[in-house]
């Protein structure tokens, strides 16, 4: 499946979650996206990351009260089967209308855009790309990828060991001397 | 300079900084006969930058107060630009996914990268303190690195493999060695018998990439 494909199923299920109301659904189309946002990097494929993780969190709170979302969402795929040429903007437009939906709660959920950011750019370099890129792609602090990855289990993975522990205590020692 | 030297990435000195121990840092640089260097690039992401921001302000005017003082030092080596551009360039195309490479690491952490090497071309022992995963499994592990992005993003993974030899001759500690040293050497002066595994941990749960069953290893060490 291409990737324009894949976002489009992507915001045609969170349609259908978001009338459902249906918040687990939400996060894991969210959690679908990271093996495409890891590999190709694209920023529409991350921004749709963050925008469903942050619709699940926002409905969890009860903001999304009525139907304007989905139809924003279904512009956004028009655009999308059209070429794309706008997909980037109509994301930009859809997240503003995100933070409009509820008026009293723009701090709020614009906060909720920024944990989310900070949550896709931990399930990115989870997968293998540096903290320092991650960062970059996701417009947060390596300072704020550190301090919310070192609390998840991505440093455990087996994988991440490369090097004995005596062997590494060895470098260390040896520099000191 | 010295003959000696350890550079640092972004991610100890923020695993260091966000644990409020950067003081480690002060105590182990009277004992190493040497100097700590860091980059223009990580000088951004641990200073620059986040004195920029609010919530990082007081860490990064630590970190501002070490380079200050003369503990941390700011490489000024010739030529650090372009190498580390060269080795971006080589490690950004290690590994290709559905025909289009994948972008894996960035300046900050592969200018640590370039400085070593110049080092070392002069003979000046060195090591890299790096906390985040992905540069040390370039260096040390960069197959085990292919396999692991081949699982993680569902896809088939082209290693370039005639790259890797450029990565095969740098030397990675973390701030986890760097808490342990100072424990042995008995430079950190608080707590009791818990006080490894407390650091350990601190700097683990602030982004050092150390597991559990690394931590447990590295603490019944003589």
């Amino acid at each position: 499946m291409k990737d324009g494909e894949n976002i489009i199923r992507i915001l045609e299920e969170t349609k259908v979650a978001l009338k459902a109301k249906d918040t687990l659904k939400l996060k894991q189309l969210s959690d679908q996206t990271n093996n495409t946002a890891s590999r190709t990097q694209d920023a529409d494929n991350i921004a749709v990351a963050v925008i469903v993780y942050s619709l699940g969190k926002i409905l969890e709170r009860g903001y999304l009260g009525d139907g304007l979302i989905v139809k924003r969402i279904d512009a956004v795929i028009k655009n999308i089967k059209k070429g794309g040429n706008l997909l980037t903007n109509s994301l930009k437009q859809l997240r503003a209308e995100i933070e409009r939906v509820s008026p009293g709660m723009k701090k709020y959920i614009q906060e909720v855009f920024r944990k989310a950011s900070i949550n896709k750019a931990s399930k990115i370099y989870g997968h293998g790309v540096s903290m320092e890129n991650t960062a970059k792609l996701l417009g947060i602090t390596v300072w704020e990828l550190a301090n919310y990855a070192g609390q998840t289990g991505i440093s455990d993975s087996p994988e991440s060991k490369t090097l004995g522990i005596r062997e590494r205590i060895k470098l260390v020692k040896e520099i000191f001397e | 300079m010295k003959q000696k030297a350890i550079i640092f990435d972004a991610s100890t000195l923020i695993s260091l900084a966000m644990n409020g121990i950067l003081d480690i840092l002060e105590e182990l640089k009277k004992v190493f006969k040497g100097s700590f260097l860091i980059t223009e690039d990580v000088k951004k992401e641990v200073i620059d930058k986040p004195l920029t921001i609010t919530r990082f302000k007081l860490e990064a005017l630590r970190v501002k107060h070490l380079l200050d003082k003369g503990v941390l030092e700011l490489s000024n080596e010739e030529g650090i630009q372009k190498r580390t551009q060269d080795i971006l360039d080589m490690a950004n195309s290690s590994f290709e996914g559905k025909g289009k490479d994948i972008k894996l690491v960035s300046a900050g952490e592969i200018s640590c990268l370039a400085l070593s090497e110049i080092l070392s071309k002069k003979k000046i022992l060195n090591v890299v303190a790096i906390d985040e995963r992905t540069t040390r499994m370039l260096v040390e592990s960069p197959d085990k690195l292919g396999e692991f992005l081949e699982r993680k993003m569902h896809t088939k993974i082209i290693s370039k493999k005639t790259n890797f030899d450029i990565f095969k001759n740098f030397k990675i500690i973390r701030s986890a060695e760097l808490v342990y040293i100072a424990h042995k050497k008995k430079l950190v002066k608080i707590g009791n018998g818990q006080l490894l595994d407390a650091l350990l941990w601190a700097v683990k749960f602030k982004g050092c990439s150390i597991s559990n069953q690394e931590i447990n290893e590295m603490k019944k060490i003589k």
